[in-house]
């Protein structure tokens, strides 16, 4: 009797190192039976500060050590005796992994830099593990795998929100190819009647076109509207052949593309029927009706809301929308690279719309004017409510009159833009860098000569405050003012290498915030009450090298992950690091925006000051792989620049 | 009352197991490491503090060997007391005079935990309130004592405390409470649930291990270090 009661006592064991394990990567995949069987093979031990756990060459390991409070320090010690640190590791992390695997000794020193609790769990059952469960070693072997950055944003996801359903991942699931109908085309030469007719038999609104004769080449697509406003209100002869009013060249996107990147095609080129291509062939058309039918609540509702306004006020609210949004998207799985974009269309929009109604307000501008945006804006890389950053640029006048009418046009222009921008949630600029400070609302030559004076006379310390120049790009208007201020500061650029020297300096004196994990390891007792500023220490060394590569290669993209791709296109960065460089900046983008979203969901202003006990397990073991990306970024600019 | 009496008399000779239990201790060593001794860490729940009336309703422990705790060696057994209706502070342990009373009597339990501490060092927050509850239920229902000796880790806490924060003048800088939740926030301990016999346990082995090895900057290597770095000479018995 006394016995079997024991038996169930002993059953009730360990409950605690369930649950521990159950928040560590990648034992929270494991099966119940499975994590019980190995919680009971747990020892738990504890090493005070200072503890020499394992000695580089020298320690056989004989268990897996799994951090539950405190910290190490790994570092290796040469034959002088030199120490180089590797890293630190923290709550969650593990020790040992390699070496059990390999069946080596430790190949690192590690000693304890805190009062340390381990979870030990035997070689044995570790390496039974790695045997039978899949996953288990891919995860010690590779660092930064597909699978784990999956995990990643899916544990984002979850750890943040209760997913509504699978269904409503559809935008970032579903493909062009999966939404398609039977295709339906017509010979180029066939009457407008009877190409009506066919939309009629099989009700549809669109239709494609091909070459006469030549079924496979599509060369243009009909729409109603076209019939509606082409044929009919112009009372055009049916009898013509349909080529005189179809559109064309027919816009296209590959079957695999995902809905939300069609989606945000149809929005960016205002273009709402394309042809969906495989392998080469046009099998079919996707229309912004469509990818509506798929969900309610489609970013696309916003978007007509917004270019079909007719008063600026009507723009206020639509722009306060914007974060609601965003929000569904984030829910829905949308990756940071694709929400910014996302956020600039919208933003874009309602700049474009706004200054629209602006213009019919005061009247034509006495000149050709382009609107420029600045920094995060002018590389597409908004979160929620950034500060605007904008300025101006006009041709040059021909004479004193114009030019006093320019200046008096575009002040109050700029002025009264500033002011719906702010009325729309734009924050102003606390550095006064927008369209209504003259010194940044200025004809061509003017803006020439400024980008002439940063490049080549640099003043280090201003070179700094005007960086977010280099990132301009055309927000509305007459873009090719701000293409040939590009063109020109791309020509100048290969010539004056000494700005590029400055801004590559100011990269490597950014230190990549490892000690970050240092520090909360250490200072878990509120002295230091230490938040990471994910903008400044994670996200701007990315942002910055990327500018300053792209200056120096020419590069005109201004968005930091166009920028790193076209870098490793044209072979300037190798494969690899564009895509740890690419990985690394869109996770902590993510990180942002859902730190910032919560803000928002709690009635507080959005920051980039995340606070570590925030963060599970994982997302500072992706955080951490990413701030160890920087060290590999500026490696590469001392040898770009070797001079520094 | 006279069923009492009854049961002592029973027990004139002490169970065998109590028996055994006293054997193992027929040669004690002081002066062996410390990771050769095998400690138990105990937590019990009672029904209130009067040392006479009140019952053991729960024990919960968790076993050291080589200084490591061992999470599949683990004792957790709620016990029904002998008059349950008169117990209604059990409230406070989340446990419900209902769930009780389907719960095994001290008779049924005893003798499981004495076997499970075999040849251990007994180990405590606050010990002698624990073994003097225990040892009386001992005596009830197992005619003798448990003679593992026991070590108090509130003890141990006070000699580490009184070393490491005493300023100049001889006066200590820290906090006072003695608290087991108290001293495992203050030294940074991962904390458990309290008022669960078996969390409160696991919570005292993490802090018996941090004590043995943060003392005399980790110097103490024997069962008589450990005796000796005690402030007061009867923290063991």
């Amino acid at each position: 009797m006394a016995a079997m009661k024991r038996n169930d006592v002993h059953s009730v064991a360990p409950e605690v190192a369930v649950d521990f394990l159950k928040g560590i990567m990648p034992f929270n995949s494991l099966d119940e039976e499975t994590l019980t069987m190995v919680a009971r093979h747990c020892r738990i031990d504890f090493f005070p500060k200072g503890t020499r756990l394992l000695t580089a060459g020298q320690t056989d390991i004989t268990h897996l050590y799994l951090i539950q409070r405190g910290g190490v320090k790994s570092f290796i010690t040469n034959d002088e005796g030199q120490v180089t640190l590797k890293d630190y590791r923290g709550e969650g992390d593990f020790i040992g992994a390699l070496g059990i695997i390999r069946g080596t000794k430790a190949n690192l020193n590690i000693e304890t830099v805190e009062d340390t609790f381990c979870f030990l769990i035997p070689r044995e059952i570790f390496l039974e593990l790695i045997d039978t469960q899949p996953g288990f070693a891919q995860y010690y072997l590779k660092t930064f795998s597909d699978k784990v950055v999956n995990t990643a944003y899916n544990e984002l996801r979850r750890h943040k929100w209760t997913l509504r359903g699978e269904e409503d991942l559809y935008l970032f699931t579903m493909r062009a190819g999966d939404l398609i109908k039977t295709l339906r085309k017509v010979d180029a030469s066939v009457t407008i009647q009877e190409a009506a007719a066919e939309m009629a038999r099989h009700r549809i609104g669109s239709l494609l076109i091909h070459q006469a004769g030549d079924p496979e080449n599509i060369i243009g697509i009909v729409t109603d509207r076209d019939l509606r406003s082409k044929v009919l209100a112009r009372g055009l002869d049916y009898s013509l052949p349909i080529e005189h009013v179809m559109s064309s060249p027919v816009q296209r996107v590959l079957s695999q593309t995902i809905c939300f990147e069609v989606l945000l095609k149809m929005m960016s080129t205002n273009i709402h029927h394309l042809a969906v291509e495989r392998g080469g062939r046009v099998v079919g058309v996707i229309t912004s009706h469509d990818i509506m039918l798929q969900q309610g609540h489609s970013p696309y509702y916003l978007f007509k809301e917004i270019i079909t306004q007719s008063t600026i006020q009507g723009l206020y609210p639509l722009a306060q929308k914007i974060p609601d949004m965003i929000r569904n998207l984030i829910k829905e799985g949308g990756k940071a690279g694709n929400i910014t974009r996302m956020i600039a269309v919208l933003n874009d929009h309602i700049l474009e719309r706004m200054l629209i109604l602006l213009q019919d307000e005061l009247g034509q501008p006495p000149l050709p004017y382009c609107w420029l945006l600045m920094g995060s804006e002018g590389r597409r890389e908004q979160t929620f409510r950034t500060d605007q950053d904008n300025a101006l640029i006009y041709a040059d006048p021909q004479s004193e009159e114009e030019k006093k009418l320019a200046e008096e046009y575009f002040s109050e222009f700029a002025r009264r833009a500033i002011d719906h921008l702010v009325n729309c949630g734009y924050p102003l600029c606390p550095g006064d860098i927008m369209a209504r400070n003259p010194k940044w609302r200025q004809p061509y030559s003017v803006w020439r000569r400024y980008f002439e004076r940063w490049i080549s006379a640099p003043d280090p310390r201003e070179l700094l405050n005007v960086m977010i120049f280099f990132d301009f790009r055309a927000g509305f208007g007459d873009a090719t003012l701000a293409e040939n201020l590009r063109n020109h500061l791309v020509r100048t650029t290969q010539r004056q290498e000494i700005y590029l020297l400055h801004l590559a300096k100011d990269c490597l004196n950014s230190r990549a915030p490892l000690s970050f994990f240092r520090t909360f390891i250490v200072e878990r007792n509120g002295e230091h009450k230490n938040t990471l500023d994910i903008k400044r220490q994670g996200i701007t060394p990315f942002v910055n090298f990327a500018r300053v590569m792209a200056l120096k290669h020419g590069v005109k993209e201004t968005n930091t992950l166009a920028r790193l791709k076209v870098l490793a296109d044209e072979g300037h960065i190798s494969r690899n690091l564009w895509q740890a460089a690419s990985e690394a900046y869109e996770l902590q983008m993510q990180l942002r925006l859902i730190h910032q979203l919560h803000q928002l969901d709690n009635g507080i202003l959005p920051d980039n000051y995340i606070n570590p006990a925030n963060l599970t397990d994982l997302e500072k073991r992706m955080l951490k792989e990413a701030f160890s990306v920087i060290d590999r970024l500026q490696s590469l600019l001392k040898t770009e620049f070797p001079v520094i | 009352m006279l069923r009492q009496l009854k049961g002592l008399n029973w027990f004139r000779k002490p169970h065998p197991i109590i028996r055994q239990n006293r054997k193992h201790f027929d040669e004690f060593s002081q002066s062996r490491s410390l990771a050769d001794y095998t400690f138990v860490v105990f937590d019990t729940e009672l029904t209130g503090l009067n040392r006479r009336r009140d019952q053991i309703i729960s024990i919960g422990a968790v076993k050291i060997v080589d200084l490591r705790i061992e999470l599949d060696q683990v004792f957790h057994q709620y016990i029904r007391p002998p008059n349950l209706e008169h117990t209604d502070s059990t409230l406070i342990h989340r446990i419900t005079p209902e769930q009780l009373r389907t719960m095994p009597a001290m008779e049924d339990v005893l003798p499981g935990f004495v076997e499970f501490c075999g040849a251990a060092l007994l180990v405590g927050h606050y010990v002698t309130l624990d073994m003097n509850f225990l040892n009386r239920a001992a005596r009830e229902v197992l005619g003798g004592t448990m003679s593992n000796p026991s070590i108090d880790t509130m003890r141990l806490a006070m000699g580490y405390k009184e070393v490491l924060f005493m300023d100049r003048y001889g006066h200590n800088k820290m906090s006072t409470s003695y608290n087991l939740s108290d001293l495992s926030r203050e030294f940074g301990l991962p904390e458990f649930k309290p008022h669960d016999a078996l969390e409160d346990a696991l919570q005292t082995a993490y802090l018996f291990l941090f004590l043995i090895k943060k003392m005399k900057q980790g110097k103490i290597r024997t069962l008589k270090d450990l005796y000796q770095a005690g402030r007061n000479v009867d923290m063991m018995y």
